[in-house]
């Protein structure tokens, strides 16, 4: 992700807008090295990308896997029907969406705040050691995150802990049993393992504000604060559409592991998301084609909505993605 | 900007080096996978003369996670000194379904693999009954009692040997590892020792014991524990069956050959409004149904739960670690509970014959004659004890009345992994047909199986619990077996993938795991209305599909598993 945007810069400024140089074969001779180096990424993403989608017919047939395609009972759209049909479909969409729009929103607002912060501090050591210890949860796996959460807000956890001591609770609270407080934990296990993660490319897009910019300002009477509203966040601003266009397209993938592992069947109204659901009555039960139902389904809508993003970042002047 | 597009170029470099490894070794990987085949191929076509053993390897897939042996493992070298045979052992690693999946799509099987009805559904497997009629006399004596039972359901061919089960003579063990409702032996010991029968007494019992010592080792008491995590979900939907004095089928009772499901039923209600009630007495984990395994292991270790329901193998390693830290009045003993005095407990059954589980030989395999008949030789008494206790004086010593016995040495060396890897067959042995019962001479066929020798590793506290109850082990605690209905177990119907039974009992599995809990926290006065909600969704589904799957398999069995 950061590369991405961070080699793209280069790339778009260069030419000028509307004028495009003729393709000629001089043109291409003159490039031809770039040609050969982007060859094998062109193959890369056609092999991993585009040929699976073949695997999609999948979807239509009641997929056996030791036959020949030729052999696959075809049955049109009973998944989707299934899918689409069963009473908890529309519980499990809600969940998904819900708790990705609470990552998203959590995601984006902690992490910008957290670089703005980062970024006012002057003592370099400070600032990289808080960066780091707030990056290095991002490279524990879910698997270990939830059981810190878990054991965290334990009936005897530090939460609870705390929150007595403090006397704002009388009885210890079981987080982990009260469906209406899933969603919140889902959302603060995902800051509290990502937000470090999340500053980086902030902080690297901060860095290439150009300080005249900061010497003007001051000389103009702006405050710190003044400077961080007017200098700083219009100078990460592309930054920031780019990741959250990027992010809108993955607003079904709200997650698989977190909620497998940290639901229980108290709060499973509200901690089932299409991933457990596809896995539950497809995978798991050898229905491949269930399985690839719900990822068409998916992919559909990420498509969709990445387009519709991209289009109100156009109409709102503001960089693109596409 | 010079220096930008530079680093921009040298980012691609990297990435192009990198893919380009990836690449290489997808195709290295490839070709070493090809080659050992071949080398496995040239090995088994090369003579089948009989006598002097020529050189011939075994592939072999084992469907579940576990270690290579040593490479100068003991046993594996006597078979290879003495029989010729050397195996290559693929363990599973990662998830089963998907390794299945790409064996299956690929046709790339080793020679023999461990029972699964996917492989058998794909046809992985060839037909053994008439290789075992003509090449292998001694395994088709020790399975002539269940030669129908192993036949395949759909095609009557039988396609895998199941690897236990088949017993000669009265089945006996020391050792129960199935159900029961478990209670520490200190809460026993401290009532002086009663005999518990039914629920009320067994909650009572535990209540009591609770109120006297509200910690142990300075942490809270917990009184009961219900586990229901992932696929380990009988700790709660198991109960009721067994307390109406039916054997382990599953998510079914069965009577007459007839199943139904008892989610939905009154006797199921009872037990969830009696844990509603001791919930309400606070003797319930509170964190008991957001736990997952590990968490509940750890607390069982920690020794401060007095009882729960479950199979004991599978909080074995939480005892093993009780009795690492000499807490043995903190281990457990498994009691037969009913509701009421007068019905009979069936929690103790009779092995059932373990249907595709044990190996089958596949459709690759080159040699499939030699492979059964070296099952053959290994099922004949010398191979098996070998295979069983280990090397006469140097693993098991015969005492003066020709009993098999173990030192406390050899005792430890037996639980210690690392030993095992070096001197044992096991993953081999677990898999294989084996002898089960006695051997001719009287000795167990296994060591947990022989009385004295049991009683002989047994630790000082166990000795005098058992006294205090007159019992030889803790399998007393349980009525004798009965003989098993022809179509036991139930809940092993092979219910077929993606069917509507299939999913009509995961979609029921749901609602329970959804609704029990709510059920068993709710307030006394509520537990009405959630069970009246909980038995209303459970109405809505098709059960009958369900039922009807079951049935049907169970009725195939009364028909064809008779023996004749």
């Amino acid at each position: 992700m950061m590369e991405e945007t961070l080699t793209k810069k280069p790339v778009v400024r260069k030419p000028k807008k509307g004028k495009r140089q003729p393709m000629t074969w001089s043109l291409i001779k003159n490039q031809r090295q770039l040609i050969w180096m982007s060859v094998p990424l062109l193959a890369y993403i056609i092999l991993f990308s585009y040929v699976p989608i073949w695997g999609w017919t999948m979807a239509f047939q009641d997929y056996k896997p030791a036959l020949d395609f030729a052999d696959q009972k075809w049955v049109g759209f009973k998944h989707f029907k299934f899918l689409f049909l069963d009473d908890n479909f529309l519980r499990v969409l809600r969940n998904t969406l819900a708790m990705s729009v609470i990552n998203l929103v959590l995601g984006f607002v902690t992490a910008i705040v957290l670089a703005l912060l980062l970024n006012e501090i002057k003592k370099v050591f400070w600032k990289r050691t808080v960066q780091t210890i707030s990056y290095l949860p991002h490279f524990l796996s879910w698997v270990i995150v939830t059981g810190i959460v878990a054991t965290t807000l334990a009936s005897d956890g530090i939460v609870n802990d705390v929150l007595m001591k403090l006397h704002l609770i009388k009885e210890p609270i079981l987080w982990l049993s009260e469906g209406h407080y899933f969603w919140g934990v889902v959302g603060a296990s995902h800051v509290w393992k990502e937000v470090g993660w999340n500053t980086i490319i902030y902080l690297a897009a901060m860095s290439s504000i150009d300080p005249a910019l900061y010497e003007a300002a001051e000389i103009d009477g702006a405050s710190r604060y003044k400077k961080m509203f007017h200098v700083t966040l219009p100078g990460i601003k592309p930054t920031i559409v780019i990741l959250l266009i990027m992010s809108i397209g993955h607003i079904l993938e709200a997650g698989f592991e977190v909620q497998y592992l940290l639901g229980n069947g108290l709060v499973v109204d509200w901690a089932e998301t299409i991933d457990i659901f596809v896995l539950k009555y497809g995978i798991a039960q050898g229905n491949y084609s269930l399985a690839t139902a719900g990822g068409i389904f998916k992919t559909v809508v990420s498509v969709t909505m990445l387009l519709i993003a991209n289009w109100i970042a156009k109409r709102l002047g503001e960089e693109r993605l596409l | 900007m010079g220096g930008k597009s530079k680093s921009v170029i040298r980012l691609g470099m990297i990435m192009l080096l990198s893919f380009s490894f990836i690449l290489a070794g997808c195709g290295g990987s490839d070709k070493t996978a090809t080659s050992g085949d071949a080398k496995a191929g040239n090995e088994a076509s090369g003579g089948s003369g009989e006598g002097k053993p020529e050189p011939f390897e075994i592939t072999a897939f084992i469907g579940e996670a576990g270690q290579q042996p040593t490479p100068d493992n003991k046993i594996y070298k006597k078979i290879k000194d003495e029989l010729g045979v050397t195996f290559k052992f693929e363990f599973l690693a990662g998830d089963l379904n998907q390794k299945l999946g790409v064996m299956i799509a690929g046709s790339d099987y080793p020679d023999i693999m461990t029972g699964n009805t996917k492989l058998t559904a794909a046809g992985a497997y060839i037909p053994l009954e008439d290789l075992i009629e003509e090449h292998a006399p001694n395994l088709k004596k020790h399975y002539e009692k269940y030669w129908n039972m192993m036949k395949d359901p759909n095609d009557g061919h039988i396609y895998i040997l199941p690897n236990y089960g088949a017993y000669n003579g009265e089945v006996s063990s020391t050792w129960y590892s199935g159900p029961a409702f478990w209670i520490q032996k200190a809460v026993l010991e401290e009532a002086g020792y009663p005999k518990v029968k039914t629920l009320d007494e067994y909650f009572d019992l535990i209540a009591k014991y609770k109120e006297k010592h509200p910690n142990i080792d300075g942490k809270p008491t917990i009184g009961f524990e219900i586990l229901n995590y992932d696929w380990k979900n009988w700790g709660l939907f198991n109960a009721p069956q067994h307390l109406i004095g039916h054997p382990n089928d599953g998510s079914v009772v069965v009577n007459d050959g007839k199943a139904e499901i008892f989610a939905d039923k009154d006797y199921a209600k009872r037990y969830y409004q009696k844990l509603n009630e001791i919930n309400a007495k606070g003797l319930i984990d509170k964190e008991t149904f957001t736990q997952n395994f590990d968490q509940y292991l750890a607390k069982i270790s920690s020794g401060t739960v007095l009882g729960m329901f479950d199979q004991h193998w599978n909080f074995q390693n939480a005892e093993n670690a009780l009795i690492t830290q000499k807490k043995h009045e903190r281990t457990y003993v498994g009691l037969p509970l009913v509701y009421d005095e007068g019905t009979r407990d069936y929690y103790l059954d009779r092995p059932a014959l373990n249907l595709n589980n044990g190996f089958g030989i596949s459709v690759n395999a080159k040699d499939p004659v030699k492979i059964i008949k070296l099952w053959d030789r290994l099922i004949q008494e010398d191979w098996q004890k070998i295979l069983s206790w280990g090397i006469e004086g140097e693993d098991y010593i015969v005492n003066e009345k020709g009993r098999f016995m173990k030192t406390q040495e050899q005792r430890d060396k037996f639980t210690d992994a690392t030993w095992k890897l070096a001197n044992k067959a096991d993953t081999l042995y677990s898999f294989s047909p084996k002898m089960q019962g006695f051997f001719s001479d009287g000795n167990a066929t296994d060591g947990a199986a022989q009385p004295e020798e049991y009683q002989a590793g047994l630790e000082e506290y166990d000795k005098k619990f058992l006294k205090a109850y007159g019992f030889n082990s803790y399998v007393d605690f349980f009525s004798p077996a009965p003989e098993n209905p022809i179509y036991y177990p139930a809940w092993s119907v092979d219910l077929v993938e993606g069917s509507e039974a299939k999913i009509v009992n995961t979609k029921q599995n749901d609602l329970s795991t959804k609704f029990l809990p709510k059920a068993i926290l709710a307030n006394p006065s509520d537990f009405d209305s959630v069970w009246t909600e909980y038995t209303n969704e459970i109405h809505k589904l098709n059960i009958k599909a369900y039922e009807d799957r079951i049935n049907e398999v169970l009725q195939w069995r009364i028909e064809n598993w008779s023996v004749k």
